[in-house]
């Protein structure tokens, strides 16, 4: 079964009368509820956040935001023409096999904050390319972002993680992970900041080229790694600190699937939760 | 229910009748005179230990007959190799996988491939160059540390490098270079160094990894 409808920002654009927050709301069911779901986003512009809820349903509310279009003289037709298409691609959704897709076409007339509501165990891959931020908050499942230019935000999920911004800060905080899911950070430009369950099992690789590393974690280090600085002043202030040359290895809990912090430029902090 | 339970109260108990004790004697009688005459038994004549030595040595002689004589390393390798081509199944069928979390548990199942399989090498290499996500080609690149004596492993890092659209991981394969002492690479770094278009970072580290290379 494919479904397929568009939002179309058109309308809008065609009126100025009608002003800015004018949000575009549409519902898709997940063909088989009782399988695994997963949603799939691919913005060019605007911010996403993707959130979990108690329903079963796929709940999608788009802002526009109309850019120079809307201000400008352009959104008008010529006299005595009238609009027959162009500037549609807006928010296009689609579901087949229990992905529903969700895609900003690439347009900057189709720039758009979208917020979509998902059933809490959905699998969620989130891309945006010159947008803002990705936010996603209260999911179970696996997760994965690509964000170009914004932070990506990460709050009371569970699962696994697999992060990637290009100039954007990463703020992770995980309830829970599943074991053997290999998890990892990463971004060129900005901190990554990670809350882990206390009991994590895992093979840590650590490497920053400009920052520091900190975490309150006893990570057991390889002994073929460069030799850190390790400050240890738990008993002052409860505060672990190693720093790393470059990049190293270790474990923590004994040992477990690969978990990897890659930045560029930035500090790594890892914390116990 | 009840009424059968009385009724049954009401049937007689059974006595052991008189010849009950004299059968259990009877038995224990016999089980004794079998005892004793199985006891001989314990000690082993010498025919017996000659032939069970015998029998050990055949068994022995078979063994080798059937596997090939006096070649134990043999078998040493070929399991060796087995336990090889298990890991590079397991590590090539994960690198297949949707997920990116499973693509990431098959490139670290790529450390324990020996260093001269060139199946898992070849597999690295195109994830670093057409994974779909940054963090399994960043784990990807670091792999092929594993690989590094090989000639094929440092020119697939050079090859790589210009045509790579993620900056980070542009990065992780100039740290590699760095990393091999790869002087060959020294005119790719350089093409990358002035390039404008490049990322600043990369562009950055290209120049510090050419002073390093020098």
């Amino acid at each position: 079964m494919k479904k397929l409808l568009i939002l179309s920002f058109t309308a809008a654009l065609m009126a100025p009368a009608v002003l800015p927050q004018d949000a575009q709301k549409a519902t898709v069911a997940f063909s088989d509820p009782s399988r695994s779901r997963k949603l799939v986003v691919e913005a060019t512009f605007g911010s996403i956040t993707v959130r979990g809820y108690s329903g079963q349903e796929v709940i999608v509310e788009a802002t526009g935001r109309t850019g120079f279009r809307r201000k400008g003289k352009e959104a008008e037709p010529p006299p005595g023409m009238h609009r027959i298409g162009g500037n549609s691609p807006g928010v296009e959704i689609s579901e087949e096999n229990n992905t529903v897709r969700i895609s900003s076409g690439p347009s900057p007339f189709a720039q758009a904050d979208v917020v979509i509501q998902v059933p809490t165990q959905t699998s969620v891959s989130v891309t945006a390319r010159l947008g803002n931020a990705i936010t996603i908050e209260n999911i179970t499942g696996e997760i994965e972002t690509n964000n170009m230019n914004g932070q990506v935000t990460l709050t009371n999920v569970s699962g696994s993680v697999m992060a990637h911004s290009m100039n954007g800060k990463i703020v992770a905080s995980l309830n829970s992970v599943t074991p053997d899911k290999a998890m990892s950070f990463s971004n060129m430009n900005g901190k990554i900041d990670v809350t882990l369950p206390a009991g994590i099992k895992a093979n840590v690789k650590l490497k920053t080229n400009h920052g520091d590393i900190f975490t309150d974690f006893d990570i057991k280090l390889d002994s073929t790694a460069q030799a850190p600085q390790v400050e240890d002043n738990r008993k002052k202030d409860g505060r672990y600190r190693v720093q790393f040359d470059r990049g190293t290895t270790g474990t923590i809990n004994g040992g477990g699937p690969e978990l990897q912090f890659t930045t560029f430029n930035g500090d790594i902090l890892i914390h116990k939760k | 229910m009840g009424t059968l339970w009385q009724s049954l109260d009401l049937l007689p108990l059974e006595e052991p009748s008189g010849d009950v004790r004299e059968r259990f004697y009877e038995m224990l009688n016999a089980y004794r005179q079998g005892l004793a005459s199985a006891e001989p038994r314990k000690t082993f004549h010498r025919w017996q230990i000659a032939a069970a030595a015998a029998l050990v040595a055949v068994g022995i002689g078979l063994g080798y007959g059937v596997r090939g004589y006096g070649h134990p390393p043999v078998e040493v390798s070929q399991l060796r190799e087995e336990v090889a081509s298990m890991r590079q199944l397991v590590a090539l069928s994960l690198m297949q996988q949707q997920s990116a979390s499973e693509r990431l548990r098959g490139v670290s199942w790529a450390y324990r491939a020996e260093p001269s399989d060139r199946e898992v090498l070849e597999a690295l290499v195109t994830a670093v160059n057409h994974d779909a996500n940054v963090n399994v080609r960043l784990a990807a690149v670091d792999a092929l540390r594993r690989f590094a004596a090989s000639p094929e492993t440092r020119r697939a890092v050079i090859d790589a490098l210009p045509s790579q659209t993620a900056p980070l991981v542009q990065v992780a394969l100039i740290d590699l270079l760095v990393d091999f002492k790869e002087r060959s690479a020294a005119g790719v770094l350089k093409t990358l160094a002035a390039n404008r278009e490049v990322n600043d970072g990369v562009r950055q580290q290209a120049q510090w990894a050419l002073e390093r290379l020098q």
